[in-house]
């Protein structure tokens, strides 16, 4: 549908563009008055007279003497630690996304340059190991894990992540790495290269988009994670998503809502940065797939 | 590429998935078919100043060594399965015989814990799915007609609903619902009815979850179609215009064909991903109105004072079953796809 | 340098037969060229030979070494690619440099046999832009410097012009014929262009779905192809091919009566001969028949008949005008012509 297409008659343009409109405020909406809300206090965020009140921060200039209010940023950070679970956080994503590109990047290379009929089955294996639910899988980890007294430690979570990362990162280089030329690893074998020479030298050089691509989709599933992270980590290695549910619990008893509040935004802010940065390459990502798929 | 290379190349990606995906799932199963022992009772005999009399008391040692001797718990086959928190087997078989409509048998069948939690994440994969995909097609479809210079930040706001934590997202989208949030107030103004809030009402429950699968859900329909109307021949476009086609019939007929095989693939990701519903359960805490049963495994395994393996595990060979139902189809195309090309 | 064997080496995949019992010597410094149609097993062969593909059934020997085990790396081949195969990453100058880098040859003499295959290919203006902002041509080059810039057993090409425009193609042959003849490194050349295999080549080997049709110089293929595949295939236009029966030393079919031939010689067969080789007849030609289409081709007229079905071309001078449907006369004496058997296609030799 290029512009050649034809001019489009006035009311449809404006529908189309109360269409857009529409939807944006539908995606965005909701962040941009979860971020506003979490400077107020929760008599304003969940005002009982009003949503007029959370946009002007009556109750928030009356508790605090300013309509805006760091409160919650502070009873979250540091009365509650929430810090600890951000360095956690790091920690885990970043071990998560490179260990499973260095594991990636080798298979993926693999069964893309392998004619072979095992790697086409290793791809459907993936794909049916890619659709199990993680919480069942989970349901698997707990006894051995208590069995073996690994449960607990950060480390523990990060192989689990990174395996069951695994069937997805392998799918996408492995479709990454089809659409680099043959003929440029063989030529570095015949210059004189190994097999694996030839993958470090030449092939992972150009190709780095794909591996930045697939990078922040590892990425994306760490720092999403509740399923393992939430049943897999002790107390005092809790990332951010369970902490954040942890304070729930108790949180809304005490009337600290926004505690909670102010944690969500927190760890909010690092995904619009990606997204701010990286869109491009998400949405090569998302469409890679689907073209080979 | 010769064995021996393909084998080092592959090794430590298949031994994390054998590892960590593979073996887990045939813990599950194992895991199944144990229950959970029972307390070890014994009886004492309590002699006072009035005499002698026999108590049975829990033997709190014993029960601990019989746990760490055998932690798997003892043998119960298929109990677990067939038990009042899984399929129910008897229950069903009661309400059938006594029910005197197959409107209340459905419906008490329905208070069953696992027929609950499955029926709401059938609904909510059959519901959310096609209404994604919908909603994406028709933002791509409006998207790729806006000027050049807007396209940019608007692809940036319609991927945040896609990209942020589950629990975070849910949760967001639950504040604005609850009654005191911006949403759930306006809605009680709207109807004019105070008591239409969250906890009080599951029909509202449900429908807020199915607002948020589909706000989640939207945006990579959207990316995808998007990338693939990038790619609709123009030729094609421009003589089905000589042709006489009108603008609808172009979608219709050159448009929507184009993107069909992408609508399969978006299909069949998004209902995989719905399939293990989990998060917004917990972030809107659903659980009394709507329970999934990736939930159900959850709360198993979460439970105070004892966690439910057995139980968690038999729940999870169920859902595993179902997505690989889900999935039959796929593979039967590509079992065949693949004969047909080494033949 | 060394000599190069093949031993009844096979390629299978599955029951799919990509090269079929090829033998052949291919003695040191040779400038050998594989020739044939898309998909009859070239770069199959080629590929073998580097190492890139393993081998079904047989040997290769490179030099006195059985090489059918050896890694692409160990087995000292340079080969450019018909895409080139640059790495895009790297400069014009890393990129030749990469064989020696890899090989680890002593840093010191990097530069100066860069320089060197540099300057045979003359590429020294370019060292260090990107592949990406070179011409085909050029990229040609580069690929061809880098497989210059050690002195391997033996240089492997596949189609390496295939992607160059015709203009840049007689040129760029021309640089190749000239590096074999400084070099005089084996080479192995693969090519679906016959002009190409016929300037290049010591010899030429015709391959058809995988078999071997004939081995030999390259006027021996053309003067005395091996089979009707081979006669078909090589010279422009190709050799005109008429069903018929010989009785008598006579060779006869519709439109067309040839003698004179060796009457030993009876039954089916097909004739073959060279349009350049015919002639038009004012009268009494061995053809007859009406003119099917002429053209023009500057140096010579062509004219196409029908013939005993097939259409058959002959070269006239270039002055030589008529009409479409005029019928002409054709002299095809039985010294020009090539008998082959009409069920095996075999050549039949005539004494
Ligand atoms: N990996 C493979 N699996 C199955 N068949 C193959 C494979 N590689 C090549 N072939 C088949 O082997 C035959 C020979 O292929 P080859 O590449 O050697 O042809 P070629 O002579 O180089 O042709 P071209 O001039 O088109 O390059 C072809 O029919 C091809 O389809
Ligand atoms: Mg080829």
């Amino acid at each position: 549908m290029s512009a050649s297409v034809g001019k489009q008659p006035l009311y449809l343009k404006a529908a189309i563009s109360g269409f857009v409109i529409l939807w944006l405020i539908v995606a965005a909406f909701p962040f941009l008055w979860t971020v506003w809300g979490s400077f107020k206090v929760e008599a304003d965020f969940f005002s009982r007279v009003g949503w007029w009140n959370a946009i002007v921060g009556t109750r928030t200039e009356l508790q605090t003497g300013s309509p805006f209010t760091g409160d919650g940023y502070y009873g979250a950070w540091v009365t509650r630690d929430f810090w600890r679970a951000v360095v956690n956080t790091g920690i885990v994503t970043i071990s998560v996304t490179a260990i499973s590109l260095v594991l990636g990047t080798l298979g993926g290379y693999a069964l893309a340059r392998s004619g072979h009929k095992y790697a086409f089955w290793i791809l459907i294996a993936a794909l049916v190991f890619r659709a199990m639910p993680h919480i069942t899988l989970v349901s698997g980890y707990l006894l051995p894990f208590f069995e073996l007294n690994i449960w607990g430690h950060l480390a523990t979570s990060i192989i689990v992540l990174v395996a069951i990362n695994q069937p997805f990162t392998l799918w996408m280089l492995h479709s990454f790495f089809l659409s680099i030329p043959k003929d440029l690893d063989e030529s570095a074998m015949v210059d004189g290269c190994t097999r694996f020479q030839a993958f470090r030298l030449v092939v992972i050089p150009v190709m780095w988009p794909g591996v930045i691509t697939t990078g922040l989709f590892s990425f994306l599933l760490a720092y999403n994670d509740f399923a393992v992270t939430s049943m897999l980590l002790s107390q005092d290695n809790q990332t951010m998503v369970p902490k954040i549910s942890s304070f729930l619990g108790s949180i809304q008893e005490q009337g600290n809502v926004m505690y909670a509040v102010a944690a969500v935004v927190s760890a909010t802010v690092p995904l619009f940065i990606l997204v701010l940065f990286f869109q491009r390459q998400i949405v090569s990502g998302l469409t890679a797939g689907a073209v080979k798929g | 590429m010769p064995h021996k290379t393909f084998f080092w190349f592959i090794l430590p990606s298949v031994v994390a998935m054998i590892l960590f995906i593979a073996l887990p799932i045939a813990s599950v199963v194992i895991q199944s078919v144990y229950v959970e022992h029972e307390r070890v009772l014994v009886e004492v005999e309590n002699c006072g100043p009035f005499g002698c009399s026999t108590e049975v008391r829990v033997d709190t040692e014993a029960t601990e060594q019989l746990r760490s001797e055998q932690p798997l718990g003892r043998f119960n086959g298929l109990g677990t399965y067939l038990n009042r928190a899984h399929l129910a087997v008897e229950e069903v078989g009661t309400i059938v015989s006594t029910s005197a409509s197959i409107g209340e048998a459905l419906t008490r069948i329905y208070n069953l814990p696992f027929y609950k939690a499955f029926l709401f994440t059938l609904i909510y994969c059959f519901v959310v799915t096609p209404l994604g995909i919908m909603l994406g097609f028709t933002i791509a479809l409006a998207v790729n007609t806006i000027p050049r210079l807007l396209k940019g930040p608007v692809i940036f706001f319609s991927l945040l609903p896609m990209i942020i934590t589950p629990l975070i997202g849910s949760l967001i989208l639950y504040w604005m619902f609850s009654s005191n949030g911006i949403l759930g107030a306006t809605l009680q103004t709207l109807f004019n009815d105070p008591t239409l809030t969250l906890r009080q009402s599951p029909a509202l429950t449900w429908i807020t979850l199915l607002v948020y699968g589909v706000w989640t859900a939207a945006p990579f329909s959207f990316v995808v179609f998007y990338a693939g109307l990038q790619t609709v021949p123009g030729d094609t476009l421009e003589s089905a215009m000589i042709d006489g086609a009108s603008r609808w019939e172009r979608v219709r007929f050159v448009i929507i064909p184009h993107l069909a095989p992408l609508a399969t693939f978006v299909g069949l990701v998004q209902l995989m991903d719905n399939f293990r519903v989990f998060e917004p359960i917990v972030g809107f805490s659903s659980e009394a109105s709507a329970t999934s049963l990736s939930w159900l495994v959850f709360n198993d395994l979460v439970g105070q004072d004892s966690q439910a393996f057995g139980s968690a595990a038999a729940t999870s060979v169920i859902t595993i079953l179902g997505v690989v139902i889900l999935l039959t189809p796929v593979l039967i195309r590509t079992w065949r796809d693949f004969n047909a090309k080494g033949a | 340098m060394a000599q190069i064997r093949l031993k009844n080496v096979c390629k299978r995949w599955g029951s799919f037969v990509g090269v079929d019992n090829f033998d052949l010597e291919i003695p040191d410094r040779e400038f050998l060229v594989l020739l044939g149609p898309s998909g009859c097993g070239k770069t199959t062969t080629m590929r073998m030979i580097a190492g890139l593909e393993t081998v079904t059934e047989g040997e290769i020997w490179l030099g006195d070494r059985m090489v059918n085990k050896l890694e692409p790396k160990d087995r000292d081949i340079s080969m450019v690619f018909q895409s080139y195969g640059l790495y895009p990453n790297m400069t014009v100058y890393e990129n030749i440099r990469f064989p020696l880098r890899v090989r680890r040859i002593p840093k010191e003499e990097h530069d100066k046999r860069v320089m060197r295959a540099a300057e045979m290919v003359e590429l020294t203006d370019f060292l260090h832009r990107r592949p990406a902002a070179l011409s085909g041509g050029q990229r040609q080059r580069v690929a061809l410097a880098r497989a210059i810039v050690r002195e391997p057993n033996a240089f492997l090409m596949d189609e390496p012009l295939s992607n160059l425009d015709a203009k840049l193609r007689v040129s760029t042959r021309a640089q190749i014929k000239n590096l074999h003849h400084t070099l005089k490194t084996t080479t192995i050349y693969v090519t679906h262009d016959q002009i190409e295999a016929m300037t290049l080549a010591d010899r030429v080997v015709v391959m058809n779905k995988g078999v071997v049709q004939q081995v030999g110089t390259p006027t021996e293929i053309y003067d005395t192809p091996a089979n009707t595949f081979v006669a078909g295939f090589i010279g422009s236009p190709a050799m005109n091919l008429i069903a018929g029966t010989m009785k008598d030393g006579v060779f006869s079919g519709q439109n067309i009566s040839v003698s004179g031939f060796n009457k030993s010689i009876a039954g089916e067969v097909t004739l073959g001969f060279r349009a350049e080789d015919a002639n038009v007849a004012t009268e009494g030609g061995e053809i007859s028949a009406p003119i099917y289409s002429i053209e023009l081709l500057g140096e010579a007229t062509m004219i196409s008949m029908r013939v005993a079905g097939e259409l058959v071309s002959i070269k006239a001078a270039k002055d030589f005008r008529a009409e479409i449907g005029d019928t002409i006369s054709a002299s095809v004496p039985a010294g020009i012509c090539h008998l082959f058997d009409s069920k095996t296609g075999a050549r039949i030799e005539q004494d």
